[in-house]
């Protein structure tokens, strides 16, 4: 393996090549040999080659990152440990479901919001997988006799429906009815950033903005190709199909770099339930200083990994790290060092001890002098024994 | 300009109008992120305001494994940035100060983002504006200046003197320079 890594430019440039050899792989397999190959649509297998250059070297970057490095190795280790099978299966099964395939987080953020994500994602989802499965020959139709069609996937006839039945409609119409879902939902997102005050706060033009303008190009495009063949006979269709197809490339090269970005990264969200938290809102690690329950062991060390992996030295003087305590008892820690309070007797990390053991009221008092004597005295004699 | 953030925790009265006003701010969706505390409720009744520190290097940033908290150009650390939160909360456990909150529910972290709208513009934040005491102000570099002066001197003047190694626990703190 090291040796096979040598003889590239780099990790990523490896991983590309090989994405790109078992893509024409596939290819040679799912068009019998190059013989179904659809040229009309080799602008868009040139572009899906970039893209999918480009999101692995997108993953790879996102991979390097100290902070999903260490999640990815747990979940992975995890994944690996026999004991945790059941919850290994539980954690993928829910996330897949719940986070991914009902977007259930997205409509607790709003009704509106949910839908119009919802149309969107699943719009593209299938846009993609029957574009994909077009370009690069995974699936091509077959006649059997004048009246019936054949599915045929990666080489091996599949479903057989009649040539104009409801199915096969359904079918020939699949893009068209992705491409209304996602314009429904491009159209309601475009509203909701223009009406809504609270979203412009922080909305940029290039990251928000532009990927809608973009699928709204392309569906409005690839939707308009529709209307010219159905009802104009065709009319500018072969310029508008040159248009859609720029639309498309566009799109698919914009794809890893953008916001859109955020699907395929997505599926991380199973690491959650898989290593953090098994149960919502169930804790199980106590804070150092007030005992209650914030986190899980796992996630306490791996960020502190994380942030040890990126020299940040958030250790304490008794050797403890910041990320022992809750998160209430280190903002506490924050102003009882801001204050100088931080108990100038006994252990800092202690609840605050007074001089004569009666806890007066608020810093609005003076004290008396001889308990700065005292703290300095107390200061010297730890710098003694240092 | 050259604005910051500057936090007096003693000048706290904990009327919690800073809360009220932090729910009010466009973007915050009616909740509040930040904090009124107790130090120590069973010495005193004295709170402190706490507010995010807008770190020039923020832990939450490194330790998130969606790089979804971002920065902006003034320095202001966003919100973990919605589609790309996946939700683990590493943010809440970096951050030195326990500053992030998360909602499960909706399934993402919010934190004070200075109230970017306004004080994008100049303008100070809602908690700032609304807080009767002046624990919290946003106020110009040299004033801020000025007062940690002034506050240094009323220290030695009570007798809390400076020790060599840690000078700083007798000045008060100062954050978020909003940019130079």
């Amino acid at each position: 393996m090291k040796q096979l890594e040598r003889s590239f430019y780099s990790k990523t440039s490896m991983y590309s090549f090989f994405v790109i050899v078992l893509l024409f792989f596939s290819m040679w397999i799912g068009t019998s040999q190059f013989k179904h190959i659809d040229m009309a649509l080799i602008g868009y297998m040139i572009s899906s080659f970039i893209f999918a250059i480009g999101l692995t070297v997108r993953m790879c970057s996102w991979l390097i990152r100290p902070a999903t490095h260490q999640v990815i190795k747990r979940s992975f280790k995890n994944l690996k440990t026999k004991e945790r099978k059941k919850r290994n299966i539980k954690s993928i099964a829910t996330t897949a479901f719940e986070n991914i395939v009902l977007q259930k987080f997205i409509f607790k953020r709003g009704l509106y919001r949910g839908i119009q994500h919802f149309l969107i994602a699943w719009g593209c989802i299938g846009s993609f997988a029957i574009t994909f499965g077009l370009t690069f020959g995974w699936m091509h139709f077959d006649l059997i006799d004048p009246d019936t069609y054949q599915i045929i996937v990666m080489g091996i006839p599949t479903i057989i429906m009649p040539a104009h039945g409801i199915f096969a409609e359904m079918v020939y119409n699949g893009l068209n009815i992705t491409a209304l879902m996602v314009l429904v939902g491009v159209i309601m997102a475009i509203t909701r950033r223009i009406r809504s005050k609270d979203v412009k706060v922080t909305q940029r033009v290039e990251f928000d903005l532009f990927p809608l303008y973009l699928l709204l190009a392309v569906t409005g495009t690839g939707l308009l190709l529709t209307v010219l063949y159905t009802f104009l006979e065709g009319w500018m269709h072969p310029y508008m199909s040159l248009v859609h197809q720029v639309t498309v490339v566009v799109l698919l090269i914009y794809f890893p770099f953008g916001k859109l970005f955020h699907l395929p990264i997505r599926p991380l969200a199973t690491a959650v339930p898989l290593n953090y938290q098994e149960t919502v809102k169930v804790d199980t690690r106590a804070c150092l200083k007030c005992n209650t329950p914030y986190s899980s062991d796992d996630q306490i060390e791996d960020v502190k990994g994380i942030l040890g992996a990126q020299a940040f030295d958030l250790k304490l003087a008794d050797g403890s790290y910041l990320s022992d305590y809750c998160p209430a008892c280190r903002r506490r820690i924050r102003v009882m060092k801001q204050l100088n309070m931080e108990a100038p007797l006994g252990n800092p990390y202690d609840p605050v001890q007074t001089r004569n053991g009666i806890h007066i009221s608020g810093f609005g008092k003076k004290r008396q002098d001889e308990f700065y004597n005292k703290a300095t005295k107390s200061d010297s004699k730890q710098e003694e024994r240092v | 300009m050259n604005k910051i953030m500057y936090l007096e925790f003693e000048r706290c009265i904990g009327c919690r109008a800073c809360l009220a006003a932090c729910r009010e701010c466009g973007g915050h969706d009616a909740k509040e992120r930040n904090y009124v505390e107790y130090v120590d409720f069973m010495e005193s009744r004295q709170t402190y305001p706490m507010l995010c520190m807008q770190c020039k290097d923020p832990a939450c940033a490194r330790v998130c494994p969606a790089n979804a908290i971002q920065i902006t150009e003034e320095g202001v650390v966003l919100s973990a940035m919605e589609e790309k939160c996946i939700g683990c909360r590493n943010c809440t456990f970096g951050c030195p100060f326990g500053i992030p909150k998360f909602d499960f529910e909706e399934n993402k972290m919010y934190k004070c983002d200075m109230c970017y709208d306004r004080s994008k513009h100049d303008i100070a934040p809602m908690c700032a504006s609304v807080c009767p005491s002046e624990a919290i102000r946003f106020i110009d570099f040299d004033e801020m200046q000025e007062l940690r002066r002034k506050r240094t001197q009323m220290n030695l003047i009570e007798g809390k003197k400076p020790a060599e190694h840690d000078k700083w626990q007798y000045v008060p703190e100062f954050f978020g320079v909003y940019s130079d």
